[in-house]
C-alpha cells in the first residue's frame, strides 16, 4: 500500500504541472518607502542635551575617523526618537558628513537598528535552543494574549512591540525577554503579566531573574566552590 | 567624501610607521627592491606590495576574479580569486594579498580547483538560471567562469521548503536596467560609483542573504557615467535599458570606432547588426578615456536612426523642401554655386570629419572664396589660431595625472568632457590634486576652491594681486585649463590673453617643458578645422551662398540673411536644415571612415560600421562630386587620396593615434600683451550647468530618444524629496 | 640559355587532350552539338521553361557559333569537355532552370568606374 502511494505520489510530482520554488521571505525590508511616519516632511533635529553628547563622542575619535561614530550617532538618535526614521539617519549624515548611502549602509546592517516605529517598550523574547527548551513558547503566546499582537507587531497605542530574538546571551536563565535596555530573567508566564502590569502602571519593574536566583548560580544553592575563596599565595612556593 | 578620509588618515600613518622606518633603515638591511615569488613553479620577480593576482598576470597566469577590477578598490568579497599558497592553511584570496617573498603559489592545484568550484556553487545557488532571458548572456563573467570552474552539479536543490532568493530591482534612471536577484554582491558598481564617479548613490543594504545592493531609497543615479556600471557588472544585473533584448553578443558585428560627441575623442566600438548600430561600448585607451565612456556617447545612438537627413532635397517655388535625385540635387547646388561668383561662406559644424573640411576648402578656394568659417568662435586677436598651441589641450588627457594643481576657467569638465573630469578626479583621489574653479559654481564631483565668477580675479592673478596666487606659483605642475566657450563672449580673448599671461608667470617656477595653458574644446570638429586653416566663426560676412557643412550653431541658423542661398550639408534635420534652399545628406560619425582631431591635438580615426542610410553619401564625396559638376574637380577619388591631401596640408592629421604637441606659448603670449591689461567684469557662464544640460548638445543627441528620457529623469528627480543638490 | 629553353619549350608537341588532329575534334564538336541538339525537347519536356524549341536551338548555334574562331585542337577539346560537362548537368538536373536561363540573359552593363557613377549609384563602399 505503502509503495502504491509512493508511485502515486512519484507521478504526480513527475507530471507536468506548473511548478515553482518556494518563497524566500523577510520580515524586514532593506528598502525605504515613505510612510505616514517615516518621511522627510518628518524633520528630526537631535535636543540640546543629545548635541552635546555628540560633541562628546566625536571627540573621542580622531581626525579622519569620525565616521566612526555613526553607529553611536544613530543609536542617540533611535533613542532620542525611540526608532530610526529616514530623516535622522539624514541628520547623522550631515554631522558626519558622509554620503546618505553609506549611513542607510550601517542602518540596515545593524538589526538593533528599528526602521520602523516601534512601541515605547521593546519587547524582545528570545527563542533560541536553550529558551525555548525552558519554555519561551509560553512566554510568548502569554505575551500575544496580553498584549494582543503578534510578533513583529506594534500594539495599536504605540506602547509595545514584540519581536522574537534570537540568543541574547542569558541562556543560563533561561526563558528571557529584554524589554528595552533591561533583561529579565527565569521567566514564568506570571512574571510576564506581572512585569506588563508593572509597566503599563508606569512602575518599573525590577530587572534580572523573577526566580530566588541572584545571578545564574544554581537553583538549590552551590554545589561546588562552597569553601571560601583561597588568598593570595595560595600553594605558591615559599620562596617566592 | 572618499578622499578626505584617506587624506586626514594620511598624518596617522606617518605617526605610527616613522618611528619603526628609522629603526630598520639604521639596523636592518633595506629591504629587497624585487621579490621572487613562484606561480605554478614559475620564477616572477615582482615590486613589493604586488597582489597575489598582479603577480600570476605577470606570470601569463589569468585567475578568475569577479569583484577584483584594476581602476577599482581592492574589495575581495567575491572569493572567486581563491589560490593556493604553499605552507598556508587556508587558500588565499588573491586579489588581496599582497606577495611575499618566496612563496610558492599554485593556481591549479586541487584545493585551488576546488575551491572555486565551492564559491561558483555558492554562487548559484542563489543566481536564477535565466541565461536564455538575461542580456549579459554570451558576455557574462559569471557564465564563463561557471563554465571554465564550476561544478556540473549543484548540490543545492532545496528549492522547494527553503525558497530562492529574490530581490526587488531597482529603478535607477532610464540607461541602466536592473535585475537584482542576478546580483552577487561584487560591489563594483557601488566602488565605481564612489571612487571614479563621485556620485555616493549605490550601497550595499542589509545583511547576509537579505544583503541587496541598491539606493535604499528611490533615486535615480544621477550620473554622466553611470553606462559604466553596465560594463562593470560581471552579471547581468545591471544592463543597458535602451539595448534590453536588442541583440546578442555574439550576433553583432564590432567595428572599431571613435566618438565625436565631446571633443575628447574616447574611443568607442560600434556594435552592428544587419545595418543597425545596436550599441556602442568603450575601447581601451590609457591616454584618453582608459576604460570608461560617458552616457551621451554611450547612449545616443539611437539618435542616429531618427530625424535623418536620407534623400537630397531641393527647395520647389513653392519654397518647400521637396526630396529629389542626386543629379539634381548636385545641378542646383552647382547653379548655386556658379552664380554666386566666388562669394561662398562655408561653416563647417562641430562634427564634421577632416576629409570633409578639407574638401570645402579645396572647392571653395577654386571658386574664388576664402571664406571658410567654424561654428565655434576663437578669438583671432593677438596670434589668433596662428600657434596650435593656443587652441588645444596641450597637457594630455593623461598628462593631468601628474598636475598638482588644476585651475578651471569658465569650464565645467564633469559636462564637457566627462573623461577629463574623472581624470582630474582620479588625480584628485589618488595625488592629492587640488582644484581651483573661476566661473560659476558647479557640481565637479570633487572639492575645489572656490575663486568666483567674475572675470577679473583672472586678472588679479595675471598680475599677482590675488590671495590664490601664492598657491599657484608654487605649483610644479600647475595646470589651466580655459573652456572654450567663453570665446563666444566678446572679451573672449582678454580672457585668452590673461591665461597666457598667468601661465607665462607661473612657468617660472614650474618645472621645465611643463604646458601650462590648455584650452578644453567642446566639439570634435574644432582642432581638426582649425589646424586645416578655417577661420573661427565670430562675425559671419553676408554672401551669396552660404555651405552650412553639418553647422547647426543656434547664431547662424537663428535668422536666414535675406538673398542668400542655403546649402546644407549634414547628417540631421536641425536647425540648419531647416533653413537650407539645398539640402544634401551626408553621414553620421559611424557612417564614415573619417579622421578627428580631439582637444589635445590626437588625429584619430572612425571607420564605417554601417551604410549611410538611404541616399546618404560620405561627406567628402558629395563635395567632390559637387566640384565635378561647378566644373572645377578636385584632384581626388578615392579616400586615401584625400587623405594625402590632408598630409600635405597638416601631416600629424594622418598619423592616427599620436599626439602632436604644440609649443608656441610664449609667443602667443607676447602677441596678446597689450590685450591682457584689459578689465572685463560681466561673470563667466557656462552651458551646461546641471545633469540635464548634459544629455543633448549637439544634432545627434537631440535627436536621440535615450538623451530626452535622461532629461525627463533628471527633471522628475529634482522634484523629488531626495534630490539633493551638491553645487 | 634561357631563350634557347624557352624555343624548346614551344616547339615542344604538346600531349593531345582527346584528339589527335583537327578532324576528330571538328568530328567530337559536331557530336556534341547534334546531342544537345536532341536533348533539347526533352530538356523542355522535363523543365518550364519560358523559351521555345526554336529559340534554344538558335541560342544553341549562337553558343557553339561564339568558339568558332578557335583553332587550337587542345582548347577546343577542353570546351568539348566543358560542353559535355554542362551538358551532364542539364541532363542530371543539377543544373536548374535559373543557370539554364542565364545563357538567355542580355548583356550585362559594365560597373561604373569613374568617381560620379560611382557616387550616383552608391556602389562603393568608401
Amino acid at each position: 500500500m505503502l509503495s502504491l502511494n509512493k508511485i502515486a505520489k512519484c507521478l504526480l510530482s513527475n507530471s507536468r504541472t506548473f511548478q515553482t520554488s518556494a518563497v524566500l521571505k523577510h520580515d524586514t525590508m532593506f528598502n525605504h518607502r515613505d510612510t505616514k511616519e517615516d518621511n522627510l516632511d518628518i524633520k528630526f533635529e537631535f535636543s540640546d542635551e543629545n548635541k552635546k553628547r555628540i560633541d562628546a563622542i566625536l571627540a573621542i575619535y580622531p581626525e579622519g575617523h569620525k565616521r566612526a561614530a555613526m553607529i553611536p550617532l544613530l543609536d542617540l538618535a533611535q533613542r532620542q526618537h525611540g526608532w530610526l526614521p529616514i530623516s535622522a539617519m539624514h541628520k547623522v549624515a550631515d554631522v558626519l558628513d558622509l554620503p546618505k548611502m553609506r549611513v542607510y549602509e550601517v542602518a540596515t546592517f545593524y538589526t538593533m537598528f528599528m526602521r520602523k516605529p516601534t512601541g515605547k517598550y521593546h519587547l524582545q523574547v528570545c527563542t533560541t535552543t536553550p529558551c525555548w527548551l525552558r519554555g519561551s513558547d509560553d512566554v510568548i503566546s502569554c505575551l500575544k494574549k496580553k498584549l494582543d499582537i503578534g510578533v513583529g507587531e506594534t500594539s495599536k497605542d504605540g506602547q509595545w512591540t514584540l519581536s522574537e530574538v534570537e540568543c541574547l546571551g542569558a541562556c543560563v536563565n533561561a526563558p528571557m525577554m529584554q524589554v528595552n535596555d533591561d533583561y529579565f530573567e527565569d521567566l514564568t508566564t506570571k512574571d510576564v503579566e506581572s512585569i506588563i502590569d508593572d509597566l503599563k502602571n508606569g512602575k518599573t519593574p525590577t530587572p534580572g531573574p523573577r526566580s530566588s536566583r541572584y545571578a545564574s548560580e544554581p537553583m538549590d544553592g552551590l554545589t561546588s566552590l562552597k569553601e571560601e575563596p583561597y588568598g593570595p599565595g595560595f600553594k605558591v612556593r615559599p620562596d617566592l | 567624501m572618499f578622499r578626505t578620509t584617506l587624506q586626514r588618515t594620511v598624518p596617522c600613518i606617518r605617526l605610527v610607521v616613522a618611528p619603526g622606518q628609522f629603526r630598520l633603515n639604521s639596523n636592518a638591511p633595506a629591504p629587497p627592491s624585487k621579490l621572487e615569488v613562484f606561480i605554478d613553479d614559475k620564477k616572477v620577480l615582482v615590486d613589493p606590495g604586488t597582489t597575489v593576482l598582479q603577480a600570476a598576470a605577470l606570470a601569463g597566469v589569468e585567475i578568475p576574479r569577479f569583484c577584483y577590477h584594476e581602476r577599482l578598490a581592492v574589495a575581495g568579497n567575491c572569493r572567486m580569486c581563491l589560490v593556493e599558497v604553499e605552507r598556508s592553511p587556508k587558500p588565499v584570496a588573491a586579489c588581496a594579498m599582497p606577495v611575499m617573498n618566496g612563496w610558492k603559489i599554485k593556481t591549479n592545484s586541487e584545493l585551488t580547483r576546488k575551491a572555486r568550484e565551492g564559491v561558483m556553487e555558492f554562487l548559484l545557488m542563489n543566481h536564477p538560471l535565466d541565461c536564455p532571458i538575461c542580456d549579459q548572456g554570451g558576455e557574462c563573467d559569471l557564465q564563463d567562469q561557471s563554465m571554465a570552474f564550476g561544478s556540473d552539479r549543484s548540490r543545492f536543490v532545496d528549492i522547494d521548503y527553503s525558497g530562492k532568493r529574490a530581490v526587488e530591482d531597482k529603478d535607477i534612471g532610464p540607461l541602466v536596467k536592473t535585475i537584482m536577484t542576478r546580483c552577487i554582491h561584487c560591489t563594483r558598481c557601488i566602488r565605481f560609483a564612489s571612487e571614479v564617479a563621485g556620485v555616493d548613490d549605490l550601497g550595499t543594504t542589509g545583511r547576509g542573504s537579505d544583503m541587496q545592493v541598491g539606493t535604499y531609497i528611490e533615486k535615480m543615479f544621477l550620473s554622466e557615467l553611470s553606462g559604466n556600471v553596465i560594463d562593470l557588472c560581471p552579471v547581468g544585473a545591471l544592463t543597458s535599458k535602451p539595448y534590453s533584448f536588442s541583440a546578442r553578443p555574439w550576433e553583432t558585428r564590432k567595428t572599431d570606432s571613435v566618438d565625436v560627441l565631446d571633443a575628447l575623442g574616447s574611443n568607442i566600438v560600434v556594435s552592428t547588426r544587419a545595418g543597425d548600430v545596436m550599441r556602442i561600448l568603450p575601447r581601451l585607451n590609457e591616454d584618453i578615456n582608459e576604460e570608461w565612456l560617458s552616457d551621451k556617447s554611450r547612449f545616443s545612438y539611437d539618435g542616429l536612426k531618427r530625424q535623418r537627413l536620407i534623400t537630397p532635397l531641393v527647395k520647389d517655388n513653392k519654397g518647400n523642401l521637396v526630396p529629389v535625385e542626386w543629379e539634381d540635387a548636385l545641378v542646383a547646388t552647382s547653379r548655386a554655386l556658379i552664380n554666386a561668383n566666388g562669394n561662398i561662406v562655408g561653416v563647417s559644424g562641430g562634427l564634421s570629419d577632416a576629409e570633409s573640411m578639407i574638401a570645402l576648402k579645396d572647392l571653395l578656394n577654386r571658386l574664388g572664396s576664402e571664406q571658410l568659417y567654424t561654428e565655434e568662435p576663437f578669438p583671432m586677436t593677438g596670434s589668433g589660431t596662428d600657434f596650435r598651441s593656443s587652441y588645444i589641450l596641450n597637457s594630455s588627457i593623461s598628462g593631468l595625472e601628474q598636475a598638482d594643481l588644476v585651475l578651471l576657467i569658465g569650464t565645467n569638465p564633469r559636462y564637457e568632457a566627462p573623461l577629463l573630469n574623472t581624470r582630474i578626479r582620479k588625480s584628485y583621489v589618488h595625488n592629492d590634486l587640488e582644484i581651483a574653479l573661476l566661473g560659476p559654481k558647479v557640481d565637479l564631483s570633487y572639492d575645489y576652491e572656490y575663486l568666483g565668477e567674475s572675470p577679473a580675479i583672472l586678472k588679479d592673478l595675471a598680475e599677482k594681486r590675488h590671495a590664490f596666487y601664492a598657491k599657484l606659483s608654487k605649483a610644479k605642475r600647475p595646470v589651466i585649463i580655459l573652456g572654450a566657450q567663453q570665446f563666444e563672449r566678446e572679451d573672449g580673448a582678454i580672457l585668452l590673453a590673461q591665461a597666457q599671461q598667468l601661465s607665462q608667470e607661473l612657468n617660472k617656477n614650474a618645472d621645465k617643458g611643463w604646458k601650462i595653458l590648455n584650452v578644453l574644446q567642446q566639439v570634435a570638429g574644432q582642432v581638426a578645422a582649425l589646424d586645416l586653416g578655417y577661420k573661427p566663426y565670430n562675425n559671419l560676412p553676408a554672401a551669396k551662398v552660404l555651405y552650412l557643412l553639418g553647422a547647426d550653431n543656434e547664431s547662424l541658423t537663428k535668422c536666414k540673411p535675406a538673398g542668400t542661398t542655403v546649402i546644407y550639408q549634414g547628417h540631421h534635420g536641425d536647425a540648419g536644415a531647416a533653413i537650407a534652399d539645398i539640402v544634401l545628406p551626408g553621414a553620421a560619425y559611424t557612417e564614415k571612415q573619417a579622421t578627428y582631431v580631439n582637444t589635445e591635438g590626437r588625429a584619430q580615426q572612425t571607420l564605417m560600421a554601417v551604410q549611410p542610410p538611404g541616399m546618404a553619401r560620405s561627406d567628402w564625396k558629395i563635395i567632390r562630386a559637387i566640384s565635378e559638376f561647378v566644373g572645377v574637380k578636385l584632384p581626388y577619388d578615392t579616400l586615401n587620396e584625400v587623405r594625402d591631401r590632408l598630409t600635405d596640408v597638416c601631416p600629424s592629421m594622418t598619423r592616427y593615434g599620436d599626439l602632436e604637441p604644440a609649443n608656441y606659448l610664449v609667443q602667443a603670449s607676447d602677441l596678446a600683451k597689450d590685450l591682457s591689461s584689459q578689465t572685463v567684469s560681466t561673470p563667466l557662464n557656462v552651458k551646461q550647468i546641471t545633469l540635464e544640460d548634459f544629455y543633448m548638445t549637439d544634432s545627434i543627441s537631440r535627436s536621440s530618444p535615450t538623451m530626452a528620457k535622461c532629461i525627463q529623469a533628471v527633471r522628475k528627480q529634482k522634484e523629488s524629496k531626495y534630490y539633493e543638490s551638491r553645487a | 640559355m634561357a631563350a634557347r629553353e624557352a624555343s624548346k619549350c614551344a616547339t615542344k608537341i604538346v600531349r593531345p587532350l582527346l584528339s589527335s588532329d583537327k578532324s576528330e575534334a571538328k568530328k567530337r564538336v559536331l557530336n556534341l552539338y547534334k546531342t544537345y541538339y536532341r536533348q533539347i525537347p526533352l530538356m523542355l519536356f522535363d523543365r518550364h521553361l519560358p523559351v521555345s524549341k526554336e529559340e534554344c536551338q538558335i541560342k544553341l548555334k549562337e553558343e557553339f557559333l561564339k568558339n568558332k574562331h578557335i583553332t587550337d585542337v587542345r582548347v577546343i577539346d577542353m570546351l568539348v569537355i566543358k560542353g559535355q560537362m554542362l551538358l551532364q548537368e542539364i541532363v542530371t538536373k543539377w543544373a536548374q532552370d535559373c543557370h539554364i536561363m542565364t545563357l538567355f540573359k542580355d548583356t550585362v552593363e559594365p560597373k561604373p568606374n569613374d568617381f560620379l557613377s560611382k557616387f550616383v549609384n552608391n556602389n562603393d563602399s568608401q
